[in-house]
């Protein structure tokens, strides 16, 4: 579809599953709607809002597609059917997605009927490279598979801390996983790209925080796959997780994208974080992600050394001065313009500067970072509980880390770069959410993102009493989507096929 | 009736992929076979409605009526629906108010002309949401199969029957066509072929259980009853005709089992035509799906709701050419149906009304009703998207 406002309206309408719920006699429709069809005009102005976006429906009819019409048929075959929420009062076409059915695989279907299933926000369908790449959200994976169903309950904010933090975070990796050279990373399904990761990184985090999504007054989106060359990842996200006061279509947010390769999210930590200090801001809260399907020429190809580390996911992290689950105490960013890695715009994939990446690049920064911050606090290693190192591979977060003088039990936490790959700008993010999953109140954690070009932001965190109240909404941490019974493993050439997505 | 509009003549074309030609050439043919057959000619036509689904899209034709009027030399009034059954119950409608009394109604369809593209543009017009949800023109049939089975807790070798049931319309819908010289597949299948299909597809229905993609036209002069008698001996009166319009979005339906726009219209159709429903003989239904052509025999009111495979499987094991329901005869897509006769959408209602006009004047040939008597009346069923529209016609000699 090449039609702008078609494909806004659409967008509007079906990425975050909007329905109308008629005041007087229940009746609920899959659409914004003014009045009820069976109550006429008495109705008008009498309808209220459904949201599905965090709900749960009922596969209640399903069928085979083994023939797609053209712009599904890289999805192969899926299974195609009707959702219904609410108890049948709402239902709506869907698809299940996240799943891969072999060419000559017979899926049993009433087994699948009945089963819960959770809405997903991804890909439509496959369109031309110039067009708008259309999203929705009438795709849906199991409820008790891979990513389990998780309410969104905005909970009342309490106490004020001093200092502005984190107060709330989420991380989000595909279901599938390439295991080789000794190291799992994760895979998108076709559907997927990092604006369909941001987005769920953000649910995540909304859920997890408990804030109302309109307090957040600013969101930063950092990644380095954006689809788009013009055209922010940050306004879907603000859309879409409804950020800011809705006013009609509109959201009052502001929404950016940030770039600095690999930091591009944790560069604006700071910023977000001083925003909501900032005493006539009147902001409450703010959000900042980092995702990427991180893109790697293949094998062979040059740039192609990349192809055995990039991996898909994001996280994202909420801030704000109210019930805090970890202060931010201070920061320290270094830069310097080094080429080590870089894309040219227009072209797909990025080159790598081999050996150069190495000493000149990650090494000099990111020790640069940490010694210059905790120089500016005092500290020595052992006054740190946990240490984040950026880790676009297994070896050099460790080098780091030892050359720093940390200890493993103090970095070894946070290395998931061997679980889900290197996540290019959600990379150190989930390092440090996979600490903040364990950490105790009162810890601190240095955590030292790595961006080439080059430079490297290093924060000092120290956690609160809310991380153990706050951990109890979790239903999933990094841990277990790591070690997920429903991952799913695919070989080099599905590999190549599901990151070329749509 | 005295006062019905009537069909004095039909034409059509074959259907099937007519790659060399173009839409105004078939619908030409047609019109030409119709005018043949009751000595109307071009300058007595007062109005014409045509139908066509597609040709804006498959052939970049935007005003239809335009190229219309340029091939006839025409300047009378035309109007283009999306179905024959609806130009039919629209020139009805004109014809009954004493505006005209002699009327063109035709339809024509190249879709083969997208090839590559027109199952898109069949699922994103049937419904939109359902096509970005990842729906095929397939998939609705399906899903309303599986919740028909689940509905009347049709299972196990009940759901064997069934499914046996379906294959076997298709066995017999393709060998009717092999009687029908226009038909787009004039050749015999088996039952294993329909299974196979089914099997290769790994679901419920096959490749063998849907109608196919196809070019084509037809042509109806459809003059009021005073005229018709002038014209012809035996002019076949359209004796009600109605439709009924429901959701585009087939989940959002309340009965995912049936057709609640067939029902509707048939009551309509029924009540205005004044006709017994155990008189009506012969019937074309609109079988997009073998499971479309059960279901509706229902919706229609000839089976009972739950039972329509019962009848179909007790019948067609040994296809003797009609169905059995009751101790009373149905013959059923005589043509061959849209299974094997094909399916040009904006044309597929001329044939049905054409098969239907033949049957009621015993002009059949082969494919002539094996009833004691030539049949009084016919009904044919028509649906635009997956039951979003439904159309009924119900035809007599008298």
């Amino acid at each position: 579809m090449s039609s702008e406002p078609i494909e806004r309206r659409v967008s509007y309408l079906g990425d975050r599953l909007k329905a109308s719920r008629c005041q007087i006699c229940g009746k609920e429709y899959f659409e914004v709607r003014d009045y009820c069809s069976d109550c006429g005009r008495k109705s008008y102005l009498k309808m209220s809002a459904v949201d599905l976006f965090y709900e749960k429906g009922t596969l209640e009819l399903c069928t085979l597609v083994t023939e797609p019409t053209n712009k599904f048929t890289k999805l192969g075959s899926y299974v195609y059917g009707i959702v219904s929420f609410h108890g049948g009062k709402i239902r709506v076409p869907g698809r299940l997605t996240d799943q891969i059915i072999k060419k000559d695989e017979n899926v049993d279907l009433a087994t699948l009927e009945g089963r819960e299933v959770v809405p997903r926000f991804r890909r439509r369908y496959s369109v031309n490279r110039t067009d708008v790449v259309p999203t929705i959200s009438l795709a849906f994976t199991l409820a008790d598979e891979y990513y389990p169903h998780q309410e969104y309950k905005v909970a009342a904010q309490n106490k004020e801390y001093e200092l502005p933090g984190i107060v709330g975070y989420g991380v989000y990796t595909s279901r599938f996983r390439i295991k080789e050279g000794g190291i799992e990373r994760a895979v998108p399904f076709t559907d997927e790209d990092s604006v369909t990761a941001a987005v769920e990184a953000g649910k995540t985090a909304l859920i997890h925080s408990g804030i109302d999504s309109s307090h957040v007054g600013k969101v930063y989106v950092g990644s380095e796959s954006n689809p788009y060359a013009v055209k922010p990842i940050a306004s879907k996200v603000a859309q879409v997780l409804q950020l800011g006061e809705e006013d009609g279509d509109v959201q009052s947010v502001d929404a950016v994208d940030t770039e600095f390769a690999c930091k591009a999210a944790t560069s604006m930590f700071k910023d977000a974080a001083a925003l909501v200090n900032y005493p006539a801001s009147g902001i409450r809260n703010t959000m900042v992600i980092g995702a990427d399907n991180s893109q790697a020429a293949p094998r062979g190809c040059p740039g192609g050394e990349l192809d055995l580390f990039v991996g898909y996911g994001g996280a994202a992290f909420v801030f704000g001065k109210h019930d805090v689950i970890a202060e931010i105490e201070g920061w320290h960013s270094v830069t310097s313009d080094t080429p080590d890695f870089w894309r040219r715009d227009g072209e797909q994939f990025p080159m790598h500067g081999g050996r150069f990446t190495g000493d000149p690049a990650y090494f000099k920064h990111v020790k640069k970072s940490v010694t210059k911050l905790m120089g500016k606090f005092k500290l020595e290693p052992q006054d740190l509980d946990y240490f984040v190192p950026h880790q676009p591979n297994p070896a050099f977060p460790v080098k780091v880390a030892r050359d720093l003088g940390f200890k493993e039990e103090q970095y070894i936490c946070s290395l998931q770069v061997k679980k889900f790959g290197n996540t290019y700008s959600g990379c150190s993010p989930v390092g440090l959410a996979a600490v903040l999953d364990i950490a105790k109140p009162d810890e601190r954690i240095l955590v030292a993102s790595y961006g080439s070009g080059a430079g490297s932001d290093a924060y000092l965190l120290r956690t609160t009493s809310q991380l153990l109240e706050k951990r109890k909404r979790q239903k999933i941490n990094v841990k277990q989507l790591a070690e997920n019974p429903f991952a799913q493993y695919v070989d080099y050439t599905t590999y190549r096929r599901l990151k070329q997505g749509m | 009736m005295q006062n019905s509009p009537a069909i004095v003549a039909v034409g059509r074309t074959k259907f099937g992929e007519h790659y060399g030609k173009e839409p105004e050439k078939l619908i030409e043919e047609a019109w030409l076979a119709a005018s043949r057959g009751c000595g109307i000619e071009r300058k007595d036509l007062e109005a014409c409605y045509m139908s066509d689904c597609f040709l804006p899209i498959t052939n970049k034709l935007g005003l239809e009526e335009g190229f219309l009027s340029e091939l006839t030399e025409l300047h009378v009034p035309m109007e283009i629906t999306r179905s024959v059954s609806a130009a039919l119950l629209t020139a009805c409608h004109a014809i009954r108010a004493g505006i005209y009394s002699t009327v063109l109604v035709g339809g024509i369809e190249k879709m083969t002309d997208r090839w590559d593209k027109i199952r898109d543009d069949l699922m994103l017009l049937e419904d939109p949401w359902s096509y970005y949800a990842g729906c095929t023109p397939e998939s609705n049939h399906e899903l309303m199969l599986r919740a028909y089975a689940k509905k009347y807790g049709i299972t196990g070798e009940k759901l064997e029957k069934l499914n046996v049931a379906l294959a076997q319309i298709a066995v017999k819908n393709h060998a009717n066509a092999t009687k029908n010289e226009y038909a787009q597949y004039q050749r015999k299948i088996t039952l294993e072929q329909v299974l196979n299909a089914r099997k290769a597809a790994r679901k419920a229905l096959g490749l063998y259980d849907f109608a196919p993609i196809s070019d084509g036209a037809s042509a109806l002069i459809v003059t009021s009853a005073e005229k018709a008698k002038k014209l012809t001996d035996q002019p076949v009166y359209v004796l009600g005709t109605a439709s009924a319009t429901d959701f585009l979005n087939y989940p959002a339906r309340e009965d995912l089992t049936h057709f609640m726009a067939t029902k509707i219209a048939m009551a309509n159709a029924i009540r205005r035509a004044g006709v017994n429903q155990k008189d009506i003989q012969v019937l074309e239904l609109n079988d997009q799906s073998t499971m479309m052509d059960m279901v509706s025999l229902e919706d229609l009111g000839f089976c009972e709701e739950g039972t329509a495979w019962k009848n179909i499987y007790d019948s067609y094991q040994d296809y003797q050419g009609y169905l059995e329901v009751d101790g009373r005869k149905l013959f059923i897509n005589l043509n061959g149906g849209l299974k094997a006769d094909g399916n040009p959408l904006g044309a597929t209602g001329g044939a049905q009304l054409f098969e239907i006009f033949k049957q009621l004047r015993g002009e059949a040939g082969p494919r002539q009703a094996a009833a004691d008597s030539t049949p009084q009346y016919g009904l044919s069923n028509e649906f635009e998207g997956f039951g979003t529209k439904s159309y009924v016609c119900i035809l007599g000699r008298n």
